[in-house]
């Protein structure tokens, strides 16, 4: 499990840099949220060290198998919804930017510089 | 010793977004309660330093529960040192966004998002949880990076994406930084953290937490070599934010820094420390070198802000308890100067007609403004650091520090780099203020008001003649950092 784990959180992380470095911004922000997924996955990771099943009694009050880290699944939660939220606002911001620089070319948008 | 006056920076603020967001139709109704909670939350900060002086390192664990399984904020001197810092600022702040006439200052959800980047500064200074100081700083990131895109310079909206995706970028080795630690020690509590580290055995993980934590603090303080996205940053913001921005929200990465190194990774702290050098005495230079040749007066005070954080890292690195004291008071002093010279230059930028602050535009618009036109020169001779202003006592504590730890060298490059402070600031200051204004070029009768970069002044003078109570509490605050000890167990034992 932990190799899964490891093997995708590498990929996706791969995926996310570089798509995180294309000049299309709205390319490169689906990576950043591609990147934010690669590390939400690699916390979930570290909670599931021992075990994976739900952290959940069953009826006869017994815990069914080796349960997972509920700590983390709970951080996970804050995290996941801040990078929604970054992910949101950065989305609307290139939608403003299209309409305004009529572009979403990073290299084409360098007004500031110098 | 449990506290709840620790909520009030954090929760005073929040709850007044919330209430600003209800009232969003009536302006002075939000002006009222943004006053309200700017100084309800500054008396709460220094209600917790005072209780910190008197009775040691105070703590409040939310919710009864208690520390490592619970969020503790906690509030010892370090903490409620840059607490105080952060809310006299931001009360300043507030009081220039009352007499500010942008527009996107008054759009209706400015001042929410204000209070919530407030709130979120205050949260990560107080916080003892290292995952809470994830969520504040993201909190305080993302309601900057929207009052930046409202801004008036259209150009606002390209330097909060590249702010966002560099940001993200932060976030994410701090996420990274903070996922290595919970695996490692299975706990996020700073204290508790500490507590295990330096009970000796290191697994290779939490090192490599340190370095990313690290990464994520500098560049939140805009230090070489994640710089790049500063200057654009703070020069389009609406003038209060860019304020707030250059003065106490680059502080954080700063407050992090110094955390990192004298609480969690005391062991690592020589090779931070080392780096931490070399950083800072390539922000100096960098900053006062690109600051002389900017074209935009907003623009040059963000590079120098750029500079000034280089001086701050020096003090951290030398790393003794003088350089550290020194470290602390430059970081207060510098918040009251730069965001004074940043509201005074907003204020001049607004009797344009164009909003523009830079400097072929703004030449010679000041020269019948006398008041702001001395309250600038003050401010820039304070930022260079002549007597009898707060600059020079910050200055000269980190010249003194440097010859006790008989860095010649680091010591004789920020002197001279600090030198070409004097240069920028006298050269702006006759070019705006100085100088008849061009043919053609027409000052608008009204601006923004002067009060607050006028009290932010009036600090500096006073700190500047009455400085002893600044250097005796940091020197306090630094023999607690010197005994981490301590904190740890006002964590557990509170």
């Amino acid at each position: 499990m932990n190799t899964f784990f490891a093997i995708a959180t590498g990929v996706m992380f791969a995926i996310g840099v570089f798509q995180l470095l294309r000049r299309d911004l709205i390319k490169a922000a689906m990576g950043f949220n591609i990147l934010f997924t690669a590390v939400n996955l690699l916390m979930l990771a570290v909670g599931a060290f021992n075990g994976t099943s739900a952290a959940y009694v069953d009826d006869a009050n017994q815990v069914v198998g080796q349960p997972s880290d509920p700590l983390v699944q709970a951080l996970l939660l804050t995290a996941v919804v801040i990078s929604f939220g970054s992910y949101a606002v950065l989305l609307g911001f290139l939608a403003v930017t299209s309409r305004r620089f009529k572009t979403v070319d990073g290299d084409e948008m360098r007004r500031l510089s110098g | 010793m449990h506290n709840p006056l620790l909520l009030g920076p954090i929760f005073i603020p929040l709850t007044s977004a919330a209430l600003t967001i209800l009232t969003a139709g009536n302006r002075s109704v939000q002006h009222l309660i943004a006053l309200i909670s700017g100084v309800l939350a500054w008396l709460c900060a220094i209600g917790v330093l005072l209780a910190n002086l008197s009775g040691g390192i105070q703590t409040y664990p939310i919710g009864g529960w208690q520390p490592p399984y619970g969020i503790v904020f906690v509030g010892d001197l370090l903490s409620s040192f840059f607490a105080v810092m952060a809310t006299t600022v931001i009360l300043g702040g507030i009081i220039y966004i009352l007499g500010c006439k942008d527009k996107s200052v008054s759009y209706p959800t400015f001042m929410p998002l204000f209070l919530c980047m407030s709130a979120g500064l205050s949260g990560a200074l107080f916080t003892g949880d290292i995952f809470t100081l994830f969520v504040f700083i993201e909190l305080m990131v993302i309601s900057s990076v929207i009052m930046v895109a409202i801004s008036d310079n259209r150009l606002g909206l390209e330097a909060a994406i590249k702010y966002l995706f560099i940001s993200a970028m932060g976030t994410l080795f701090l996420l990274f930084g903070i996922g290595a630690l919970y695996a490692t020690f299975g706990t996020l509590n700073m204290a508790d953290i500490a507590r295990l580290l330096a009970d000796g055995d290191r697994p290779l993980l939490a090192e490599a937490a340190a370095v990313m934590l690290a990464c994520a603090f500098l560049l939140k303080s805009a230090v070489f070599p994640f710089h790049f996205w500063q200057p654009d940053f703070h020069t389009t913001a609406p003038t209060p934010v860019s304020a707030m921005l250059s003065s106490v929200v680059v502080k954080v990465g700063v407050y992090g820094l110094i955390r990192l190194v004298t609480l969690m990774f005391t062991d690592e702290a020589p090779t931070i420390r080392a780096i931490l050098i070399v950083l800072g005495v390539i922000g100096v230079f960098f900053g006062s070198l690109a600051a002389l040749r900017t074209y935009d007066a907003k623009r040059l005070l963000a590079y120098s802000t750029f500079g000034q954080i280089g001086f701050i890292l020096v003090g951290i690195g030398w790393g003794t308890p003088l350089a550290l004291t020194a470290a602390l008071v430059y970081t207060f002093n510098h918040a009251l100067i730069k965001s004074s010279l940043l509201m005074l230059t907003g204020v001049v930028s607004s009797h344009t007609l164009g909003k523009s602050a830079r400097i072929s535009e703004i030449g010679g618009i000041g020269n019948k403004m006398g008041l702001t036109g001395g309250l600038y020169f003050i401010g820039g001779l304070a930022l260079a650091g002549v007597p009898p202003l707060n600059g020079f006592i910050s200055k000269l504590a980190l010249a003194q520090s440097g010859v006790a730890s008989q860095d010649w060298l680091t010591l004789g490059l920020i002197i001279g780099a600090g030198i070409l402070t004097l240069i920028y600031m006298t050269r702006t200051w006759q070019h705006i203020f100085q100088r008849a204004p061009e043919e053609g070029v027409k000052a608008k009768p009204h601006g923004d008001s002067q009060l607050a970069p006028a009290l932010l002044i009036a600090g500096c003078v006073f700190l500047g003649l009455y400085a002893q109570p600044l250097l005796d509490l940091a020197s306090r605050a630094v023999v607690q950092l010197g005994n981490p000890q301590v904190y740890i167990q006002a964590v557990f034992g509170g």
